[in-house]
């Protein structure tokens, strides 16, 4: 594998890590496997589209996160509360029509061909780092995913909100019995974590097809990263997310033919090992 | 089966009161209902249905058998398959490869292949059926897109025919129960094989929830760890069930592949364990002719509203306004509505 890839896997493996921290976000706190996530990041690419059409790549990196946070809120304020105490899977049901609704209006919106974003001006040619010619774009994607990461950790681990959000993944009941306002703690996280997958979108749009297959795709694949990490994990799925890119890029160099297996082949070796995921609670 | 009432442990609450005359009387009646359901269904080609409503009845029949086995495993153990479609799309293809590649005539290759899911379901069984929950729709969900995934490489390509499907070829003296090809895609002369298929498949699970067997896997579905202290091994009941449904979805996937000739990496995709999911949960997942009403309703909408491609925006908004209003689905709001209304005749249903 040469370095170029490895770049290539390190870029994939970031828009894994964005996009699996926001689902293992949600589903820490509100215990609901988002099957609408890859939904969410296929509308923050046409987002991005949009705005890319009207203003500058920079502006959809500022707007498209914030929209889908509105999403995310809507989500949140009109499901998620009313069925709490239903049974997960149950939810996860819920979020599963969300997808294949939004999927469809996307498409009703946007229409079904595969749409083009071009990398901000500046950023479309190429960088030479240690002699092998790189786009310069996906070095871009690799830095911001790993600054969000940084700050995501901070955040989590440094402020009060992010204690409370740690809090209420371990436990909903105790953290509401200690004083933790639960309702306003999730309305925040699932924003996030929608704001999560508009960012992947926005940013995977220059260099991935836009089109109505994306969200179906990514989805499954963020779901193993978060099974393998450890469901409700944020560290977990960040490290299993980056994992599963250098994995998967590495499959397709070296086993061309069954490189598609190759993520469901380590989610099942991961599962038998260690049925819990890498870093996970008991999963059930 | 009488007997095994008085042989239950404490630990599993007895579901009907009335011992064992009762018991013997339910299961007479059932075998009568499930007579007279069957002989009822072989009058359905002489309803005057044209041949494309008969090609729809047929195929919501076939996917009904798919539902069935989902919807089973649901009410019985609580689990929630997105694989289902591996054993269906797998004996599909098991079916067309036989048939085509190997060149055997459509008997064998039909049992075969039925006995090719029915492995198949033993083999993902065994890695799944540990798992509950969210646990166990992420790993059926997982390997059935695994072998989606599989069936369009490069590699799998000579036997599946990757995107562009198998067409199935039979020769013009390869019958099956009598029936050449063409008369095989006849919705009116392949429906009695499809209906029967369906009513014995229903009748088997009918029997197996009725059944000591269908106790335990209920014992497992309420309280995993009880039943394990109570002495029982809850890995063989669980593998057990997995199986006896993943053999019902490659029945459902071998007629399939009979009637349409055409097998495409459509019957092993997600989207199709998806729909048929929803199918199940629409139709009413608490009852065991809820699968088979959704599975109808579903193929009637496909039909229906599919011509501008926006089906999955109904089928996704019925699932949520279904799961948020109506948790039963439409057999258990029916069932609700009766019970509302008590001048209406009581319903004769067992709790399956």
């Amino acid at each position: 594998m040469d370095f170029a890839q490895l770049l290539n896997a390190v870029a994939f493996g970031s828009l894994l890590m964005i996009l699996s921290s926001g689902l293992a976000m949600i589903y820490g706190l509100r215990g609901v496997t988002n099957f609408a996530h890859g939904a969410l990041y296929m509308a923050g690419a046409y987002l991005a589209y949009s705005v890319t059409q009207h203003l500058s790549f920079w502006w959809a990196l500022l707007i498209v996160p914030l929209a889908l946070a509105v999403l995310g809120a809507v989500l949140e304020l009109v499901f998620f509360r009313r069925l709490q105490g239903r049974s997960p899977i149950e939810v996860g049901l819920v979020t599963f029509g969300l997808a294949m609704v939004l999927e469809r209006v996307i498409v009703l919106i946007w229409g079904e061909r595969t749409l083009s974003v071009n990398a901000p001006a500046g950023l479309d040619g190429t960088t030479s780092l240690f002699g092998t010619h790189y786009p310069t774009y996906r070095l871009l994607v690799i830095g911001i995913a790993l600054v969000m990461a940084v700050a995501l950790v901070w955040w989590l681990r440094a402020s009060r909100t992010g204690l409370h959000i740690r809090a209420a993944s371990h436990d909903v009941e105790t953290s509401s019995v200690m004083g933790i306002d639960v309702d306003r703690v999730s309305l925040v996280v699932v924003c996030l974590g929608a704001a999560l997958a508009g960012l992947a979108g926005t940013l995977a749009a220059p260099y991935v097809s836009v089109d109505p297959g994306m969200g179906v795709g990514i989805l499954i694949n963020v779901l193993i990263v978060v099974v393998i990490g450890g469901v409700g994990s944020i560290g977990g799925a960040m490290v299993a997310g980056m994992a599963l890119g250098l994995v998967q890029t590495m499959g397709s160099v070296l086993l061309p033919s069954y490189s598609v297996l190759v993520p469901y082949a380590a989610l099942v070796a991961v599962l038998l090992w260690r049925p819990a995921g890498l870093a996970g609670k008991r999963l059930s | 089966m009488t007997d095994t009432t008085t042989r239950r442990p404490p630990a599993v609450s007895e579901p009907a009161a009335g011992g064992e005359n009762a018991g013997r009387k339910r299961w007479i009646r059932g075998g009568a209902v499930a007579a007279a359901v069957l002989l009822a269904g072989f009058a359905v080609p002489h309803l005057g249905l044209d041949s494309y409503y008969m090609g729809l009845v047929l195929s919501g029949v076939i996917l009904a058998l798919l539902s069935l086995s989902i919807g089973f495993l649901a009410r019985r153990l609580g689990l929630i398959s997105l694989g289902h479609t591996a054993f269906f799309g797998g004996s599909a293809y098991a079916l067309g490869i036989a048939i085509t590649h190997w060149g055997w005539s459509p008997m064998p290759a039909a049992l075969f292949a039925f006995s090719a899911g029915t492995l198949l379901a033993l083999l993902m069984g065994v890695l799944v059926v540990r798992a509950s929950g969210m646990g166990f729709l992420m790993l059926t969900l997982a390997l059935g897109q695994a072998l989606y995934q599989f069936s369009t490489q490069a590699v799998a390509r000579p036997y599946t025919g990757a995107y562009d499907g198998l067409q199935l070829q039979l020769g013009p003296d390869d019958t099956f129960l009598g029936m050449t090809s063409p008369q095989l895609m006849d919705a009116g002369l392949f429906w009695p094989v499809a209906w029967v298929a369906l009513v014995v498949s229903a009748v088997a699970l009918w029997a197996a929830g009725r059944s000591r067997f269908g106790t335990v896997l209920e014992g497992i579905r309420e309280n995993e760890e009880r039943m394990r202290f109570s002495g029982y091994n809850t890995f063989a009941p669980r593998l057990a069930a997995f199986v006896l449904s993943g053999a019902v979805a490659s029945l459902g996937g071998v007629l399939f592949a009979l009637n349409a000739a055409y097998v495409s990496p459509e019957v092993l995709s997600f989207v199709k364990a998806g729909d048929s999911l929803i199918a199940t949960i629409v139709g009413g997942m608490g009852t065991l002719l809820g699968p088979v009403v959704g599975a109808l309703l579903y193929t009637y909408a496909q039909a229906r509203f599919n011509v501008s491609g926006n089906l999955p925006l109904y089928t996704g908004g019925a699932l949520v306004l279904v799961l948020l209003f109506l948790p039963g689905g439409v057999l258990g709001g029916l069932e609700a509505l009766r019970r509302r209304l008590p001048f209406l005749p009581a319903g004769k249903k067992d709790r399956t």
